[in-house]
């Protein structure tokens, strides 16, 4: 019945229009109940703004072909054919740690590969965000398969190294010998024994320690392997894997 | 996604060189590719449309037609592609099945033209994926059906073949009246005399006005008393007598006696033998008089003629549990009003409600909101209790029969529904049993090098579970260990002598098998636990033959690939949860 402009001055005017069109207080706190009803009712706006981060934040796309090309030792087709079956398991383009093992516990079923892998993707995700992208894939492969002896010493020193401090403890090793037995499963031949980790981590240290000083450095690492034509011969063995 | 893992295997196997330096043995060789696989790009041209894709894309399946060498019948040297001259909407979901290891149903395209163009493509249909397979199945059932109805109907159409013998022919025109025209004739004779008998029934117990030497009324059925038994006797003869052709035609009689409708044809003719077989005395009389109810089961007779009333009483059979849960809260309801009910009214003086079974009456007459009126609380408290139990008799009745109306058509669809499902479950299990999914050989053998270089670290080996626990057992374990490393060291070709074993050992396992491609379609969540893996070092005394070439390769595969399953321990759940996983192949290796 009023007419619009008077309508629409009364809206600006909180205080007027109350008076024009006889609004109680208690009819303003029932909108008020109203609207905190649905409030709580409607699930959180705010969870939705998150998601929506997250998901961009997924999306990755690695650097040109000439680039990795240049940092890598493979060549454009093999990158090719690594990228599409990275690409194909991961869409994102990333690969987070659930992912990561779920993938490598399929190559071993009959045990826990969960652990290993844990330390497998650390060691592959060298700025350590908690994703292992293309890039850092492929560079890990590159010094996997085509890297000097050397430098796949140092990535297994890299490896075995959990918290990357430069020394190889007793209890690091014994997390990772622990991690390999556990890929085995429970049926084995012998029958594992729990003490087997321990022993051969024994073993690995009276191999490697040197000055008995308890921790594996790096060059005493890399000396006792160079000394050691097992892990010399073995180092050789999946270089023509791609 | 089956190229996942596979895709992933050289980054599996580079990872392996984290155990190198910790290794207590020394490593296998790997196994040597004899050729690079070459990866070229495929042209399929179906009916113009052109579809392309990887070589390998389409080797991963290479019992189909497009992954093995029949392809090679298609092919056109002129323009250098594969030329099919099929559907290319149907073949586009083909092809996605070589990218994702999945198989779709479309639900547009006819089920028969779907059939025949997977039958084309060498694919089985049981690998269709578990969010198409429903689908599928029911329209397949659904085609079945109506070409069984087309049958059916042709059949019926047929004349009669003169072969038939005189029981059989009986038997069919019982069963089918609109065969021929003398069942259709006796058929509505039947009709006409069930009629005929329920309607005496009736109308011989209506007041048929006064005797003149009497001055109380007599029903009809005592004035004419004579009438009434020529027209039963009449009525149970023909009874009688359909009853024992049908008795002789059944194929099967014990069964045909067994069942309902035979049951309540005796039910319904056997007062009238009775009451002729028992003397006219006073004491019995009264027990024929109640046997004579009986004849009211002649109306049952009608569903035979009816369709409509055979249906209703299965569905009434198929909500019995809703109709049990209506009684039941029913009856508690009625035992709690009515004790309340008494125990309110028992003050008062002069009540009806005598006792607690005397007031069922009551409750139950309010409660369906009848209320008859003979009897009505007189206190307060009573009538509050009245008024609370004919409120809630409405909620009580009300409610459940919407739900068990519902129920009828819910119920009845489910149970076929369910019958269906448990069927194509069976089938599909079935089928799948049948069919393994032979792996790619290279991918084998350098997915079991990599494991037996994990063998080699550990110095420990795997085997299988029936080995495990036959260890556990065994105290000769030192035997064994001297007599495997004498074979382990006496072959000189690490892999040769894997193979080999491997193919000793295929004999001790289960066929399904399962290819690990397609682990990463079907159980990437939980952790594996495989209990036939191959053992790579079987407990042989004698030296195996060394040779190894792909021959040996192939069958070895099929045992080797360990199957990955998801369920516990126990050998019978391992078997359906490897039939589920396993995938096609359409001939044995």
């Amino acid at each position: 019945m009023c007419t619009p402009t008077k309508r629409v001055q009364g809206r600006q005017d909180p205080q007027n229009f109350r008076k024009h069109h006889c609004f109680s207080k208690k009819v303003l706190l029932n909108c008020w109940l109203v609207r905190r009803i649905i409030a709580w009712a409607s699930p959180n706006p705010k969870d939705s703004v998150e998601d929506e981060l997250e998901l961009s934040a997924v999306r990755h796309r690695p650097e040109g072909l000439e680039q990795l090309e240049a940092q890598t030792r493979f060549s454009r087709k093999e990158l090719q054919i690594l990228y599409r079956g990275f690409k194909n398991e991961c869409p994102s383009g990333v690969v987070n740690e659930d992912t990561f093992k779920d993938i490598y516990a399929q190559f071993f079923p009959q045990g826990d590969a969960s652990t290993y892998a844990h330390f497998l993707f650390n060691a592959f995700d060298t700025d350590h965000n908690g994703s292992v992208s293309f890039e850092d894939f492929v560079m890990g492969l590159s010094i996997l398969l085509r890297g000097t002896v050397q430098e796949k010493l140092i990535w297994a020193f890299n490896l075995y190294d959990i918290n990357k401090d430069g020394y190889i403890t007793k209890e690091e090793m014994l997390d990772i010998m622990k991690a390999i037995y556990d890929m085995m499963g429970k049926c084995t031949y012998p029958v594992l024994k729990e003490e087997t980790p321990r022993q051969h981590v024994e073993v690995f240290f009276q191999k490697m320690d040197k000055n008995k000083d308890g921790v594996v450095t790096i060059d005493e690492f890399i000396d006792c392997c160079q000394n050691d034509e097992n892990i010399m011969r073995s180092m050789h063995l999946f270089e023509n894997v791609l | 996604m089956a190229a996942g893992v596979a895709a992933w295997l050289p980054f599996a196997r580079a990872a392996a060189i984290g155990w190198m330096p910790v290794a207590s043995t020394p490593m296998p060789i790997p196994p040597q590719d004899k050729r690079k696989a070459q990866d070229g790009l495929i042209i399929l041209n179906v009916s113009g449309t052109k579809f392309q894709t990887w070589r390998t894309t389409l080797e991963r399946y290479p019992d189909t037609l497009l992954g093995s060498t029949e392809r090679d019948f298609f092919f056109h040297e002129e323009t250098n592609e594969y030329f099919f001259d099929r559907d290319p909407d149907i073949f586009r979901h083909i092809l996605n099945f070589y990218r994702t290891g999945k198989l779709h149903y479309p639900r547009q395209e006819c089920i028969s033209a779907y059939d025949e163009e997977l039958a084309f493509f060498g694919i089985i249909p049981e690998i269709i994926g578990d969010c198409c397979y429903e689908e599928y199945k029911d329209r397949r059932r659904e085609n079945a059906e109506r070409l069984q109805d087309d049958e059916e109907m042709d059949m019926s159409n047929d004349v009669t073949p003169v072969n038939l013998t005189f029981r059989e022919y009986l038997w069919r025109a019982f069963e089918n009246p609109h065969t021929s025209t003398l069942a259709l004739v006796f058929y509505y004779v039947t009709g006409f005399f069930i009629a005929i008998s329920v309607m005496a029934n009736v109308v011989e117990t209506v007041p048929c006005g006064t005797l003149p030497n009497r001055s109380k009324e007599v029903s009809c059925g005592d004035r004419y008393a004579l009438a009434f038994f020529c027209l039963d006797t009449a009525c149970v003869m023909i009874f009688t007598v359909e009853y024992l052709l049908r008795l002789i035609a059944a194929p099967s009689r014990c069964k045909f006696m067994k069942s309902v409708m035979s049951v309540i044809d005796v039910v319904a003719i056997m007062p009238y033998y009775i009451g002729l077989v028992m003397t006219d005395n006073d004491q019995v009389s009264g027990a024929f008089v109640t046997l004579r109810v009986f004849r009211v089961f002649r109306i049952f007779k009608f569903s035979r003629h009816s369709a409509g009333l055979r249906i209703l009483g299965y569905t009434l059979k198929s909500c019995a549990s809703e109709l049990g849960f209506l009684l039941f809260s029913l009856t508690m309801a009625i035992i709690i009003f009515a004790t309340v009910m008494f125990y309110a009214e028992k003050g008062s003086s002069a009540t009806k409600f005598t006792s607690i079974p005397a007031a069922f009456w009551y409750t139950i007459v309010t409660m369906t909101t009848l209320g008859y009126g003979d009897m009505v609380p007189k206190t307060i408290v009573g009538k509050v209790f009245g008024s609370i139990c004919s409120l809630s008799g409405v909620l009580v009745i009300a409610l459940p029969v919407p739900v068990i109306v519902s129920n009828f058509s819910r119920i009845y669809h489910q149970s076929q529904r369910a019958e269906k499902r448990r069927a194509q479950r069976a089938s599909k299990e079935a089928g799948q049993a049948l069919v393994v999914k032979a792996a790619t050989p290279p991918f084998e053998s350098q997915h079991h090098h990599l494991l037996h270089c994990l063998e080699k670290t550990t110095n420990h080996e795997f085997v299988d579970e029936q080995t495990f626990q036959a260890n556990c057992m065994e105290v000769s374990v030192v035997n064994k260990a001297g007599s495997r490393s004498s074979s382990l060291s006496s072959s000189p070709h690490g892999l040769g002598s894997c193979c080999s074993r491997r193919h000793k050992k295929k004999s001790s396992f289960s066929p399904p098998s399962t290819n690990n491609q397609e682990l990463s379609t079907i159980q990437i969540r939980e952790r594996p636990v495989s209990n036939s893996r191959a053992s790579l070092n079987a407990k042989l005394d004698e030296t195996v033959p060394l040779k190894c070439d792909e021959s040996y390769i192939t069958p070895s595969m099929v045992s080797l690939s360990a199957p990955v399953v998801t369920s516990a321990d126990e050998d019978a759940s391992t078997t359906t949860a490897y039939s589920q996983s396993n995938i096609v192949r359409v001939s044995a290796l």
